[in-house]
């Protein structure tokens, strides 16, 4: 392997199974209560639930370069990006569960997660995370530190305006910002090639003066190269970059999702383009052992385990606590004073 | 109350390829016990899974019972309710 | 129910549907426009079938571009076509609204009345199964609050359908607000009651007559959409304690038919009013107030329930808390008396 050491190879493949599990993991919880017939309100998990099985590589292969000052702004499919950014695994659990120590304290849920701590971040509203984003990267040049930002967005969201404003805003700016697409394919139900007339979405980048990258190999190393290149230029202040990555929608848009509108063949097709796989037997010709590589998925499966264990027990919040978190200041702001209008040098 | 043999049984005709469950809810019926239904119109609506499907009438006539009523689970090849055909006019 | 009528009973998805297909039928100039509309039918059923019927031409799926084509609604109204547009949830009208608000809803005013904007705004509102901040909200009074847009929201099935009619021959523009809740989704389990009675022909229900769903002498409960059903429940145990109560259903904001509502307060002296919207500046205000002009001599109590003025958090006993319940149709009817 030329471009990642076999640290860098396990530290990725680690992150990958981890999410992969977690997926899995939260689909057998999610569904429970929902069978034979899927009543939204039934279960331990309340809500919808978008699941990533298949987009571990993106998750990965561009948040392997990031430090904690870096943002990152997710989707409404957002946990292995979370996972891969370092958000509390079991914060954001108790999150998903509707609970009280959740990292919204219960009220955001998992199309909202918030992390400060590693400057992690996501919306439920497509192509919304951009400008927030391009504002992340607004703030490390005008307060001259060498922090990115990173807006992850799928392919269905390059049509939204608040992609190209923010594509454009980055780049008149020459903002540290790099724009991850991931592009299952699928929007919801509408395949990619009914909405857009472009051949793909880095290609976006071609009208905004900025590089803009494809990687279609599920070859999470290929993305991580990619990620490096653009994450690197952005920290040198040389502009923004779009990255497409190829990746495969293994669980429905949401849980639940009949997907009748879409061929057998291309769910097999996507089921067979298994990165995590492909990592694997990468893993095996640069020389790690089975056992370490059993070794390795085996522990992340126990982290996920027990941080579903730990939010199931966390309580629900209190009703109450509904009405608390709208301002962190006092609803009158700094002071609930008026000075008199003479001793603040007024004249009358 | 009419002869069981003369009955005719609503049931789903096809159960869904892509589903993993044997058993259904009823979610919707459209018409109630009595009513005189038209053969092929949507009787009630079911739910296997997340997949909808819509239960038709196999013969006009009355719908003289119904067995699964609204949130009732039941099983692949389970009659749903009963359709007593108008008698023939010829 | 005696049964022997065929009373044929529709979902308050498939009466809105069968409207909407009967308008496509009679007039080439409706066609349909919004995200997953066509292969799906609509996230919330609100087109299942008619793609088949119809086609891809005029069950377009779009892209997600809510500027692009809830403004190429406009214009094509402007042309003269009677286009109806999605928002799959009302929610997302955050990055299409200057469409909305400057352009739908100003350009018959702006023109002195020398241009039209016949289409329809569809959109899914609401909350109750945890879908968060982003994904539950109805902002009825975001949207009635703006000069322009007649607005409509269905609380049975067949309501749906006269409305759905209305909403499409109409020359003006019509956001037409339906709750998730109510549609009959198996996925969604709906309350008792939006499954009605639904006649097969084509009808229509005038804007701004509001609908009174239940006589009552002591309190009257005005409301919309899915609270319709609560309050009908509250009716219910009010009853029994003794406490007759008027329930209200608006069924369309704009306009709003004021002249029901104080008749009503005229005769009952007590006023609630419940609204699965933020309560201030919204539409307990709006209605507290149009009472409080015309009648209010008449007014003894008045009790405003709706959501407190947060967004609507995920977890499920938070969520309940600030979504009104019967039970507290129920407290704030009490409370009057």
């Amino acid at each position: 392997m030329p471009h990642a050491s076999e640290n860098t190879l396990t530290r990725l493949y680690e992150n990958m199974v981890t999410a992969r599990y977690y997926e899995e993991r939260l689909q057998e919880e999610y569904l429970e209560g929902k069978q034979p017939a899927f009543d939204i309100s039934a279960g331990p998990i309340p809500g919808e639930l978008h699941l990533a099985a298949g987009h571990e590589a993106a998750g990965a292969g561009v948040c392997d370069h990031l430090r904690d000052d870096d943002i990152v702004t997710a989707t409404h499919r957002p946990h292995h990006i979370a996972i891969a950014k370092g958000v509390d695994l079991k914060r954001m659990t108790a999150e998903i569960f509707g609970r009280e120590t959740g990292l919204g304290k219960g009220k955001g849920g998992h199309m909202h997660l918030f992390d400060p701590d590693v400057n992690f971040a996501c919306s439920g509203i497509i192509a919304e995370g951009c400008p927030p984003a391009v504002g992340g990267a607004l703030a490390a040049q005008k307060r001259n530190t060498d922090s990115v930002a990173v807006s992850y967005l799928g392919e269905g969201a390059i049509d939204q305006g608040a992609f190209l404003e923010s594509l454009n805003f980055a780049s008149v700016f020459d903002l540290p910002v790099v724009f991850v697409i991931e592009d299952n394919d699928w929007a919801i139900s509408m395949p990619k090639e009914r909405v857009t007339d472009v051949e793909n979405g880095a290609k976006r980048a071609d009208g905004f003066e900025m590089p803009g990258v494809r990687v279609d190999s599920d070859d999470v190393l290929d993305v991580y190269d990619a990620a490096g290149e653009a994450i690197g230029r952005a920290r040198d202040r040389n502009g923004p970059t779009v990255i497409e990555v190829q990746v495969h929608r293994r669980m429905g848009h949401f849980m639940g999702d009949p997907e009748t509108y879409r061929p057998e063949a291309d769910q097999e097709a996507a089921a067979e383009r298994d990165s995590i796989v492909r990592l694997e037997s990468d893993l095996r010709e640069a020389g790690v052992e089975d056992d370490r590589i059993d070794e390795i998925r085996d522990d992340a499966h126990s982290r996920v385990d027990e941080a579903i264990e730990w939010a199931k027990d966390q309580p629900l919040p209190e009703p109450g606590a509904a009405h608390e978190d709208l301002f962190v200041s006092p609803a009158s702001g700094v002071t609930d004073s008026e000075p008199d209008f003479e001793a603040v040098g007024g004249e009358e | 109350m009419t002869e069981h043999n003369e009955r005719v049984a609503v049931q789903l005709d096809e159960w869904p390829d892509d589903v993993e469950s044997d058993e259904g809810v009823v979610v919707n019926w459209f018409v109630s016990e009595g009513a005189t239904i038209t053969e092929s119109e949507s009787l009630c609506e079911v739910q296997i899974e997340k997949v909808s499907l819509d239960v038709y009438a196999p013969a006009s006539g009355t719908l003289t019972e119904i067995r699964c009523g609204e949130d009732d689970e039941f099983e692949r090849g389970e009659t749903l309710a009963w359709v007593t055909p108008t008698p023939s006019e010829d | 129910m005696s049964g022997a009528e065929s009373t044929r009973e529709l979902t308050m998805s498939r009466a809105m549907v069968s409207a909407i297909a009967h308008e496509m039928r009679e007039n080439d100039d409706v066609f349909y426009m919004g995200e997953d509309v066509a292969d799906y039918g609509g996230i919330f059923d609100s087109t299942q079938g008619l793609r088949e019927e119809f086609g891809y031409d005029r069950i377009m799926d779009v892209p997600i571009s809510e500027t692009a084509y809830i403004g190429a609604a406009v214009g094509a109204a402007q042309a003269g076509m009677r286009p109806i547009a999605e928002l799959m949830f009302v929610d997302f009208f955050g990055v299409a609204m200057d469409q909305i608000y400057n352009q739908m809803a100003k350009n018959t005013y702006m023109s002195g009345g020398n241009v039209s904007v016949p289409m329809v705004l569809t959109a899914a509102v609401g909350g109750t199964y945890n879908d968060a901040a982003q994904h539950s909200q109805t902002l009825y009074g975001t949207f009635a609050h703006i000069p322009g847009l007649k607005i409509v929201v269905p609380s049975t099935a067949y309501e749906a359908k006269g409305l759905m009619h209305n909403a499409i021959r109409d020359d003006d523009p019509v956001l037409y607000m339906f709750h998730k809740r109510l549609m009959g989704i198996g996925w969604m389990p709906a309350p008792d009651g939006p499954k009605t009675p639904v006649p097969e022909t084509d009808y229509t229900i005038p804007f701004g007559r509001a609908d009174v769903k239940r006589d009552g002498e002591d309190v009257t409960i005005v409301t919309l959409g899915l609270h319709v059903h609560r309050a009908l429940e509250a009716a219910e145990t009010l009853a029994s304690d003794g406490i007759s109560a008027e329930v209200i259903d608006l069924r369309s904001l704009v306009p709003l038919d004021t002249e029901t509502i104080v008749e009503s307060v005229e005769k009952t002296g007590n006023l609630v009013v419940v609204d699965e919207d933020y309560r201030s500046y919204g539409v307990t205000g709006e209605v507290t107030a149009r009472v409080a002009e015309e009648a209010l001599d008449a007014l003894e109590r008045v009790e405003r329930v709706a959501v407190p003025d947060v967004p609507i958090p995920y977890s499920r006993p938070l969520e309940k808390e600030v979504i009104p319940g019967t039970e507290d149709i129920v407290n704030a009817a009490t409370r009057t008396q």
